[in-house]
């Protein structure tokens, strides 16, 4: 160091000195909490800008100008959106002059004036200049074994075990694994901490053990092992080691090729880390509870070029980085080292923590606009864009009785769908202009891809003139929404779209899927019954794609389909409206039954907690979640999943079998005339027909020319 | 979207469009329909908007009489209304300020929290 620097730090800080001290210790905490950064006080090459990040307005020109100031910069990192700079000097000498130079420095940045705060950050590889931003917790040593102790462990791993009982073996398409210590239970997501599997950990890997309890990394030898193999081509998706299993740290030493892992903060900051063959890699803290980690498959990985053994964190803004390159993955064997836990977590992660999650309540009812918009976001929209592709797959044959509605319009009509889906209508009849809207921008994208006119907006928002639409269609849709009052906005928002004189068709699915004594197809698709080019939009609504398959996924839900479901269906509406009702008794006053099914709870009630409803079987309430089972094998970010359908989880090193994903969605399903009631309850229109279509009930209603 | 969609939207309640990317397609053409069409659009925000896309052209700025019979200026129509694409844009409400953007052809009109 530089003699002239000790001398600064003798020097007694006057109070502006002082105040800019507590203000980049302030800014330094706050890169930690928020951004992961870890600030360190001894000088290195590379330093944190804080306020000095595009997310503050501030370019990289200007910035590089004003670093420049305390010599040559090798690197500059400048995430978007991020509210600081990474930059790494040449020598740590010019890092020094930066840092005094600069600390506090103001810039003006076009009507705004930031104030910089620089503090130092560790290096990981002060040759390649990258600063390393791994995970709070992380450590990576790389080296941790020799070549020969490689080959050692390698050849230990016998995947051709004879003692079946000792270990547990499983092949997969996506990575081999094998366990020791202790199996995996995949009902209860966990380690049956009661039945250790005998021969323990294998003799070869005790000085693997030894080591790291002898450089600190571990306390306490591990009791489990996990052994994955991964061929080029095969990964492990993102999840978060179960906390009520297994300890911290987890120790993962990987043998043979090198890969890149994957850390993902629930924030949607990710990191990238090279994986060098023979590096131990030490999860702990945030990186062990917090962050998700996974290995993407790929055959190749971007990786710094300089050094391609070193262990760099690689961030993801990959064109500020001069010097990357591709590396060809080989076959790679990790050991994954855990301590079962005995006692429940007590991590300070709450959110990722089973032992300390409470299970998630099930949602109620919503007495507010609020809550409903809340419970539509979680239970309607975010599930269709998760389910976007399999839905549309599902949803391609058009309805007869809707068709004809379609047909029957004047060439030239201006059509809206608003609700519109996959599109499934917007090409029904060429010779009107059809225009589609959905809330969904997955569902969206593929109706544009199939050439028609849709946008994403909202059903009780549609950005469109009034008195425009000659008509509108609204097929499947009104049901999602969870009050009374927002159902109607949206039929009033239909209305308001019409020209005087123009129709809208509405269906929603029927609290009565018997009607006429005639069963909806809907409760008629059994697996034995469904033949084959049955299609899946005969029937209402669940359809699990192809016929024969279609009971598999939920025979685990469905508590027998045939038979007892039209005493069900008596039974059930008697609990709902205290009258056994007979569906199609024209008597029956359509009134009494709506109120008292569409009351409005009192405020001091508890609130009504909304049941699941069980595929293929009789609705036993109006309001209700219905689940629907994602099959294209994998999970996504994002939409609620509310349970995993009997295939093992993901959030262990166990083996995974394609996991089948159950999504909830909301739905009010309409007692016969309510549909109507509410209509009527809308000035200017007039019904022109209502009729009960497999399992849906209808209106056609008309704009009435003098409003 | 074609700029049919962006006309019916912009007379909602926006107008004017900073496009960036177009495409122009060729559709067949339909006198009768785009005949049908006319009397729905508001004229002035479609010349507003084409114009905005570069795509003005020779459409007239106002609305000729008898124009069911005119195919020379139907055709100019018809190419305005379903012949120019915006792939990438945005939408701006002139009362707001709000940006609306389209992107792969698509609009999203959701507002804040709604946001998907």
């Amino acid at each position: 160091m530089e003699p002239c620097l000790e001398n600064v730090k003798a020097i007694r800080r006057s109070k502006e000195e002082k105040k800019l001290l507590r203000k980049q210790i302030k800014a330094s905490h706050t890169l930690l909490k928020h951004e992961g950064i870890s600030t360190v006080s001894k000088p290195t090459k590379s330093l944190v800008v804080a306020n000095g990040g595009l997310g503050n307005g501030v370019s990289r020109e200007q910035l590089q100008v004003v670093l420049g100031e305390g010599g040559d910069v090798e690197t500059l990192i400048m995430h978007p959106h991020k509210p600081y700079a990474l930059v790494t000097y040449r020598t740590e000498v010019s890092a020094q002059r930066g840092h005094v130079l600069l600390n506090g420095r103001q810039l003006q940045c076009g009507d705004q004036v930031v104030t910089l705060y620089l503090s130092y950050v560790d290096t990981v590889d002060s040759e390649s200049g990258v600063c390393a931003v791994l995970p709070p917790g992380l450590v990576l040593v790389e080296e941790f074994v020799s070549l020969e102790e490689e080959a050692l462990l390698l050849d230990a791993i016998d995947w051709k075990s004879h003692d079946e009982e000792v270990t547990v073996q499983k092949a997969l398409k996506h990575r081999r694994v094998k366990h020791y210590g202790y199996e995996f239970r995949y009902d209860n997501n966990n380690v049956d901490k009661d039945k250790p599997l005998p021969g323990g950990l294998p003799q070869a890997c005790v000085f693997v053990l030894e080591r790291c309890v002898r450089d600190r990394h571990v306390k306490v030898m591990p009791d489990q092992l996990t052994v994955n193999q991964y061929q080029a081509g095969q990964g492990i998706p993102p999840h978060v080691d179960t906390h009520s299993a297994f300890e911290e740290p987890i120790l993962s030493l990987s043998l043979g090729a090198k890969t890149v892992m994957d850390f993902r903060h629930p924030d949607g900051r990710s990191v990238a880390v090279v994986l060098p063959g023979r590096s131990l890699l030490v999860m702990k803290g945030e990186s062990r509870y917090l962050w998700t980690h996974g290995i993407t498959p790929r055959k190749f990985d971007v990786v710094p070029a300089c050094d391609p053994e070193s262990p760099v964190a690689v961030t993801s803004d990959f064109s500020n980085h001069s010097n990357l390159t591709l590396s060809r993955r080989g076959t790679r064997t990790s050991l994954t080292f855990r301590n079962v836990r005995r006692t429940p977590c007590d991590c300070a992660h709450p959110s990722a923590c089973d032992s300390q999650q409470a299970p998630p309540s099930p949602p109620s009812l919503p007495r507010s606009q609020t809550d409903a918009c809340r419970l539509e976001a979680e239970y309607v929209h975010s599930v269709y864009e998760e389910i976007a592709g399999h839905f549309s797959s599902t949803r391609h044959s058009p309805w007869p009785r809707v068709c004809h509605f379609l047909s029957s319009l004047e060439p030239g009509s201006i059509v809206a769908d608003v609700g519109c889906g996959n599109g499934k209508y917007l090409g029904v009849n060429p010779e009107v202009f059809a225009m589609g809207c959905d809330r969904s921008c997955a569902l969206v994208q593929i109706c544009s891809e199939r050439g028609f006119q849709a946008f994403v907006s909202d059903a009780l928002s549609v950005p469109l003139r009034s008195d425009i639409c000659d008509a509108c269609i609204s097929i499947a849709v009104i049901h999602h929404l969870s009050t009374q009052e927002r159902r109607q906005a949206a039929v009033e928002e239909l209305v308001r779209l019409l020209r005087p004189g123009g129709r809208a068709l509405i269906y929603v699915w029927a609290l009565e899927q018997e009607y006429n004594k005639q069963r909806s197809k809907y409760l008629k698709e059994t697996r034995e019954q469904a033949p084959p080019g049955n299609s899946t939009d005969d029937h209402n609504q669940e359809t699990k794609g192809l016929t024969g398959n279609s009971t598999d996924d939920h025979n685990q839900e469905t508590r027998g389909l045939t038979g007892n479901s039209t005493d069900d269906h008596h039974q059930e509406k008697k609990g709902l409206t205290g009258n056994a009702v007979d569906s199609h008794n024209p008597a029956q006053d359509p009134s009494s039954m709506v109120m008292e099914c569409s009351k409005v709870l009192p405020v001091k009630d508890s609130p009504v907690k909304l049941s699941v409803h069980t595929n293929r079987t009789a609705f036993n309430s109006q309001d209700l979640l219905v689940p629907w089972h994602l099959k294209d094998g994998g999970i996504k970010k994002g939409g609620r999943v509310s349970k995993m359908t009997k295939d093992p989880p993901i959030d262990t090193k166990s083996p995974v079998l394609a996991p089948c994903p159950v999504f909830h969605r909301f739905y009010h399903v309409f007692q016969q005339g309510e549909l109507e009631e509410l209509c009527a309850r809308i000035t200017g229109v007039m019904v022109q027909c209502s009729y009960h279509d497999q399992g849906n009930w209808c209106v056609i209603l008309e704009k009435t020319r003098d409003r | 979207m074609c700029i049919c969609i962006l006309y019916l939207n912009v007379l909602s309640r926006i107008s004017g469009s900073q496009a960036t990317e177009v495409k122009v397609s060729e559709v067949e053409f339909n006198p009768n329909f785009v005949s049908r069409m006319i009397p729905k659009l508001e004229w002035s925000a479609l010349v507003q908007a084409a114009d905005g896309l570069g795509h003005l052209q020779d459409l007239p700025t106002e609305l000729i009489a008898d124009y069911e019979a005119n195919e020379d200026f139907l055709r100019k129509v018809h190419r305005v209304l379903l012949e120019v694409e915006v792939l990438e844009g945005c939408l701006q409400c002139p009362e707001s300020g709000r940006e609306f953007p389209i992107t792969r052809g698509v609009p999203n009109m959701l507002l804040n929290e709604e946001e998907a």
